[in-house]
């Protein structure tokens, strides 16, 4: 199954944020430089130089770990609008030289390049070639992984990083993966990492020698795509047109949260939020998931899917708000709701008997009206006001008056799902 | 207090009792069953404080020389020599009882403990202060509505699928339980849905009004559980806030959901310009045929009739289509045309008490009102593209 020609690229740039800000300020050079949120109010770590990951700095860690271990440390303030104007400068240098352009974030994509040849020569000369092009144009350094897979392309620019350059062809695939890591594998966290190591599986080698049914019946679905790709095997296509696969919100709050009325409006805000994000892109979702990281940063979620999409505020949080009543009560630092299962809303609609909230009935309106319920209605109205005035212009009473905590928008996509 | 009990009929009272009894609770000793002997037989009570029943294994005539066959017939409890009450854990004394081997079980209390004895084989399980069990008050005399039993199962059974399960939308977690001129009607929905259905009733005592209940749906299907023989005539309660069904052996009371259910009436079509005839059958064997290829996300079968021919059609993004024909008797507009979700139109024609189901509609927007049998009527609103 697996493609014998390497056509597939995966260019991800090195410490992006870090070196854009670096690119921009060059009294930051050769210094540790992180950019992220303040440690005072628990920020963490969005990207950090390679200067800083040397002492052990990460993206994701606690700003405030990151000075311990690096009490050098240049933090920033990050400029999302910014990277994502750098970010457009390069994705549309990749575009320059196939319409395969598959992005995973603001700093990282996969191409496919099968069929460039005549144009601008073999895959890996194409991946040199944008790697020039990146450095010419943005004074900025990426990484190229060249594979005949995505996950051997990501690996490949992994195993290369910075300014690396690596290709993975299909007959040494086997020899490339055997001696890794088996957390190497996307999908593979630490608790499946634990688990893999529990059954004597430490090596992507290790992994792929076992029975394709015994590493089934142990991880499930789960089970059956990790042992493919401990193979090489991994039919995912780079497709240009992404599709969202979930649609949500989280917050780390500047002080642990335990009171639940505090918790509530939390959510019914994250909800409005995350509900008017989906009415922007068009979508509903069917799968409400409420995820909520405690002081000892054990981290729960609890998940439900309604039998019809939605994409109403108070709908989601009707949902979100019983997912809470079912946590252990003690103080969180996190909270976030997600909604997966999307679908477009111009999708068939299931006509309801009853309008939305007061139980009067459609046939009372004459029948003709489309089954649509005042909820739905109502907050179309509310929508214009928000495009037209700020999302904020419009909130729930029980939001009135609150100063806005920043959240971070975590929109994933297919890999994420996986 | 000390009683003989027939083995089976002891099992079964515990079994049913069970049924409510939460296996794991904030207040530990809703865990328990009360076991209350008196001089009339064996009670035995379980609450979750949203459903409680009192279950009564009468004291029988049988004696100890009986058959087997003799003594279920006569009735469960044997003997008691001592009448009294233990409160003791739901889930042991029942798995205990079901594995004893032995056709008599005796019961007697100590101190702190009850003995379950059949035969060699004995168990002894520690009580709880019978004062912290919840009260369970009795059925007592009132107002009814008396029904058949078989009759009654039969009718929570062709509704209480339509009720919802989703969060949110209270009032529709329930199955309405009305009285009116002869008749119980139940009616369920879940705002997509609506099944509706009636059996012949009889008031019965005091002549209060009796009033419309939302019953949840978990508390409906306790009800017909415990309701063992289809001939039996059971006295339903319709209270303020809670409901009462009371068998030969059983009372049960389950809270009713307080809100207020969906003016049903209005939305139950009364014109129509389409009808159509067609066998239940195969009409949900060709459903079935064409839902194989819908996807979850789209989940639609599309009926177009023309003259006395049903086409169903139905697709998906991912899958492709799939079609199929068949005959039905038609009156209406020259062609008409209208989608459902198939799962829907399955769970109701699993009930079609008839060869036939009778579908009746408007337009492709406005709902499809099923005939599934004699006063029963399923409401079903259509999926539309583009709203």
């Amino acid at each position: 199954m697996t493609p014998v020609r390497p056509t597939i690229l995966h260019v991800d740039m090195d410490a992006f944020y870090a070196s854009i800000e670096v690119r921009d300020d060059p009294s930051l050079a050769g210094l540790p430089v992180c950019v992220g949120g303040p440690a005072d109010a628990r920020g963490v770590i969005a990207a950090a130089s390679y200067e800083a990951r040397r002492c052990g700095v990460h993206s994701a860690m606690p700003t405030a770990e990151a000075r311990r271990l690096c009490p050098g440390l240049v933090l920033l303030a990050p400029d999302f609008e910014r990277y994502t104007s750098v970010s457009r400068e390069v994705m549309a240098i990749f575009r320059s030289f196939t319409p395969l352009v598959e992005p995973v974030s603001l700093d990282e994509a996969y191409l496919d390049v099968a069929g460039c040849e005549r144009l601008f020569g073999s895959p890996a000369e194409v991946g040199r070639a944008i790697q020039r092009e990146i450095l010419r144009r943005t004074a900025l350094s990426c990484s190229v992984g060249v594979a005949p897979t995505k996950f051997l392309a990501k690996l490949a620019s992994d195993l290369a990083k910075p300014q690396g350059f690596r290709v993975i062809e299909a007959d040494e695939a086997r020899a490339v993966l055997d001696p890794l890591s088996v957390s190497r594998i996307q999908g593979v966290g630490p608790r499946t990492a634990k688990r893999l190591a529990a059954l004597g599986v430490a090596t992507i080698g290790d992994l792929a020698r076992r029975e394709r049914a015994e590493v089934v019946a142990e991880f499930g679905a789960t089970g059956a795509w990790i042992h493919d790709l401990a193979h090489g095997v991994d039919t995912r296509r780079v497709s240009p047109r992404r599709e969202e696969k979930s649609h949500g919100m989280e917050r780390t709050f500047p002080a642990d949260v335990a009171d639940r009325d505090e918790l509530r409006r939390h959510l019914l805000e994250f909800c409005e939020e995350v509900a008017f994000g989906l009415r922007d892109k068009g979508l509903r979702g069917r799968t409400i998931t409420l995820k909520a990281r405690y002081a000892d940063f054990t981290t729960l979620t609890r998940t439900k899917t309604l039998d019809h999409p939605t994409n109403l505020g108070p709908r989601i949080y009707a949902v979100a708000r019983e997912l809470l009543e079912r946590l252990p009560i003690a103080p969180l630092r996190l909270v976030g709701v997600q909604l997966s299962s999307l679908s477009d809303v111009r999708a068939p609609i299931q006509e309801t008997l009853f309008e939305g909230l007061e139980g009067g009935s459609r046939l009372l309106r004459g029948g003709q009206v489309p089954g649509r319920g005042k909820l739905e209605r109502a907050t179309e109205g509310l929508d214009r006001l928000r495009r037209k005035f700020g999302a904020r212009a419009v909130v729930p009473a029980s939001l009135l008056g609150r100063a806005r905590v920043p959240g971070r928008e975590a929109a994933a996509g297919p890999d994420a799902g996986a | 207090m000390k009683v003989v009990c027939d083995r089976e009929k002891l099992r079964d009272g515990l079994a049913i009792v069970n049924n409510v009894v939460p296996s794991k609770s904030a207040k530990p000793v809703l865990e328990n069953v009360c076991l209350v002997a008196t001089i009339d037989g064996l009670e035995i009570l379980g609450t979750d404080l949203e459903c409680s029943v009192r279950y009564r294994i009468p004291i029988g005539e049988a004696r100890e020389s009986d058959t087997k066959e003799e003594k279920t017939l006569r009735g469960g409890v044997l003997r008691v020599d001592e009448p009294g009450v233990a409160v003791v854990p739901a889930r042991v004394a029942l798995d205990f009882v079901r594995d004893l081997s032995a056709d008599e079980v005796v019961l007697s209390t100590q101190e702190s403990s009850l003995t379950i004895q059949g035969g060699e084989d004995r168990c002894q399980l520690v009580t709880v202060d019978r004062d912290e069990f919840p009260v369970i008050a009795p059925f007592g005399e009132q107002a009814t509505v008396a029904v058949q039993g078989g009759a009654f199962v039969r009718v929570v059974q062709r509704t209480s699928f339509a009720a919802a399960r989703e969060a949110g939308r209270y009032a529709m977690h329930g199955v309405l339980s009305e009285y009116d001129d002869g008749m119980l009607r139940l009616v369920a929905t879940d705002g997509r849905r609506l099944a509706m259905s009636s059996i012949p009733a009889e008031r019965r005592g005091p002549t209060e009004r009796a009033r419309p209940a939302i019953v949840p749906t978990k508390g409906m299907q306790l009800f017909c559980r415990v309701i063992s023989d289809p001939l039996e005539t059971v006295q339903l309660h319709l209270g303020e806030n809670q409901v009462g069904l009371k068998t030969k052996h059983a009372e049960i009371f389950a809270r009713l959901i307080d809100g207020e259910f969906p003016k049903y009436q209005a939305v139950i079509p009364r014109e129509t310009s389409n009808l159509l005839e067609a066998d239940a059958d195969l009409l949900a064997r060709k459903l079935r045929l064409v839902a194989n290829v819908t996807g979850v996300e789209a989940r639609a079968v599309k009926l177009k009739v023309e003259k006395n021919e049903l086409l169903l059609t139905g697709q998906s993004v991912g899958r492709g289509d799939a079609r199929a024909r068949m005959e039905c008797s038609y009156k209406g507009a020259p062609s008409a045309e209208i989608a459902f979700n198939p799962d829907y139109l399955l769970e109701g024609l699993k009930n079609c008490e008839g060869e036939l189901v009778r579908l009746e509609f408007n337009e492709r927007t406005s709902p499809g009102k099923f005939t599934l049998g004699e006063n029963y009527v399923y409401v079903v609103m259509p999926i539309t593209v583009d709203a």
